[in-house]
């Protein structure tokens, strides 16, 4: 398939999963580094980016462990009282619905950067990345934002902060920015150790049902999913032995009784390994 | 070492240049009224962390728990020793201890919440921490200090043990209860002031 035929291949199988589904919106990006084949539909249109924001406090952490300025074993005072980013009223993050409970044992206490970082992404904590956040600061974080090249993702808030979410203050991102944002994870951007790092904590993603559900069983994802009422995310890279990897990224905004909605995500991972390798999916 | 009383105590002004730098002994600064306050000059000097872990400081007190920091204190005091602490801190475990035996369950201070330099980030402008005579109380027993409710049945305990024990009141959201003793300055026999 030449890269023509892939885009309207894939042009229409993404219109087709996307018309069938309850999604109101949504964007779909590809890049593959097989052949440096680009696809993408409605790649700057902006989303709520829901937890796949974590990936942009991942890669500040990683930049600040190569600049020096912190260390694997370094520790964080862990507390649960952040300030609104719309009148600096406190909130807390409610230990129930957080993604890495145990964590909130250790309130008062301290934990390493280190484990902070993977909960963040493996478990989706939203008390590891408010608790890094806060440490990192949104100025340092938009920098190296800013110095990896990637655009279209607004960082602006931490997470569960309920008070900007209520006067539409969220973190956004385009399709685009999280293909720009992967792809500076993967490339030169960081040091070899901390590339390591991230891609090997995005691999031991916990949540697994949409980009890898329907991939075959030697196929490892290096992901971050995103999902709130009103959207269901899911960005990384798709590493397959045999090729090089591709990385994609679904985003959709969709009704909060919305049915199938991570299916909907799933369907399309199917439709770009197929796309991209020729390969059909085997259990 | 076993004893407080072992702790070698040292005059902050004869400390290298980069210790002074972080610590500013006997330094004046001024709090949010403009008041003018003296920075603590002497310290006692820790050897090592298993030295600050080993060191009972109060009867169920170590040294440790009063000077764990995070990766926001200043590196010198982070990552390398000696590590020095204001003399007073003594006189905070002690309050402690009298506060444990009036709530008679485990008193946890947080990271960060007992003696912080100077240098320390989260530091805004001038802080208890910094004379050693302030501690941030997350937990006692099972019970997370972390509503008005609990926060105020323990700040009616801490505020009993004297006139000289202030606690801070209540505000929205507050996760912790802090103590302090005010700006108080110990000053070893060994050492002189002059």
């Amino acid at each position: 398939m030449n890269e023509q035929e892939k885009t309207e291949t894939l042009r229409q199988e993404c219109e087709r999963i996307l018309g069938e589904s309850k999604a109101v919106a949504s964007a779909v990006a590809v890049h593959d580094y097989e052949t440096g084949f680009h696809f993408s539909i409605n790649a700057d249109r902006r989303f709520h980016a829901a937890s796949t924001i974590k990936v942009a406090i991942l890669l500040a952490i990683a930049r600040a462990i190569d600049d020096g300025r912190i260390r694997t074993g370094d520790t964080l005072h862990v507390r649960n009282r952040f300030l609104s980013a719309i009148d600096r009223t406190p909130f807390r993050i409610d230990a129930e619905s957080d993604g890495y409970p145990q964590l909130h044992k250790l309130i008062g206490r301290s934990a390493r950067i280190s484990d902070l970082t993977e909960w963040m992404i493996v478990s989706s904590s939203n008390l590891a990345t408010n608790l890094l956040l806060d440490y990192i600061g949104l100025e340092e974080a938009h920098r190296v934002l800013r110095d990896a090249g990637v655009s279209g993702i607004e960082l602006r808030r931490g997470v569960d902060d309920t008070k900007a979410h209520e006067q539409n203050f969220n973190n956004e991102t385009t399709a685009e920015g999280l293909v720009q944002l992967f792809a500076a994870l993967r490339g030169d951007f960081l040091s070899k150790s901390s590339r390591d790092m991230t891609i090997n904590i995005l691999l031991q993603q916990r949540f697994n049902s949409m980009i890898p559900a329907p991939l075959p069983s030697h196929a490892s994802v290096a992901h971050k999913t995103g999902e709130i009422s009103t959207a269901c995310h899911d960005a990384g890279i798709v590493y397959l032995p045999e090729r090089e990897p591709y990385i994609l990224v679904v985003l959709t905004e969709v009704a909060a009784e919305a049915n199938g909605r991570r299916e909907t995500i799933a369907k399309i991972s199917e439709a770009v390994f197929k796309t991209l390798t020729g390969q059909e999916v085997k259990a | 070492m076993t004893s407080p009383g072992e702790l070698p105590a040292v005059d902050g002004l004869t400390l290298s240049p980069e210790h002074r730098a972080v610590l500013r002994p006997g330094e004046a600064i001024a709090d949010e009224n403009g008041k003018q306050h003296q920075l603590p000059r002497f310290f006692f000097e820790i050897p090592s962390w298993e030295e600050a872990h080993s060191l009972r400081v109060a009867s169920h007190f170590t040294l440790s728990e009063l000077i764990t920091v995070d990766s926001r204190e200043a590196d010198l005091l982070l990552r390398t020793f000696p590590h020095y602490v204001p003399c007073a801190i003594l006189a905070l475990a002690r309050y402690l201890e009298d506060f444990r035996r009036e709530v008679d369950a485990p008193v946890f201070i947080s990271a960060n919440g007992g003696y912080r330099s100077p240098a320390h980030r989260i530091n805004k402008g001038v802080s208890f921490h910094n004379w050693g005579t302030a501690a941030d109380i997350y937990r006692v027993g099972d019970t997370y200090l972390d509503d008005e409710k609990s926060i105020g049945r323990y700040a009616e305990i801490a505020a009993s043990l004297g006139a000289e024990v202030r606690v801070r009141s209540y505000r929205e959201g507050d996760d912790h209860l802090q103590v302090d003793l005010g700006y108080l300055i110990l000053v070893p026999r060994e050492c002189s002031e002059s």
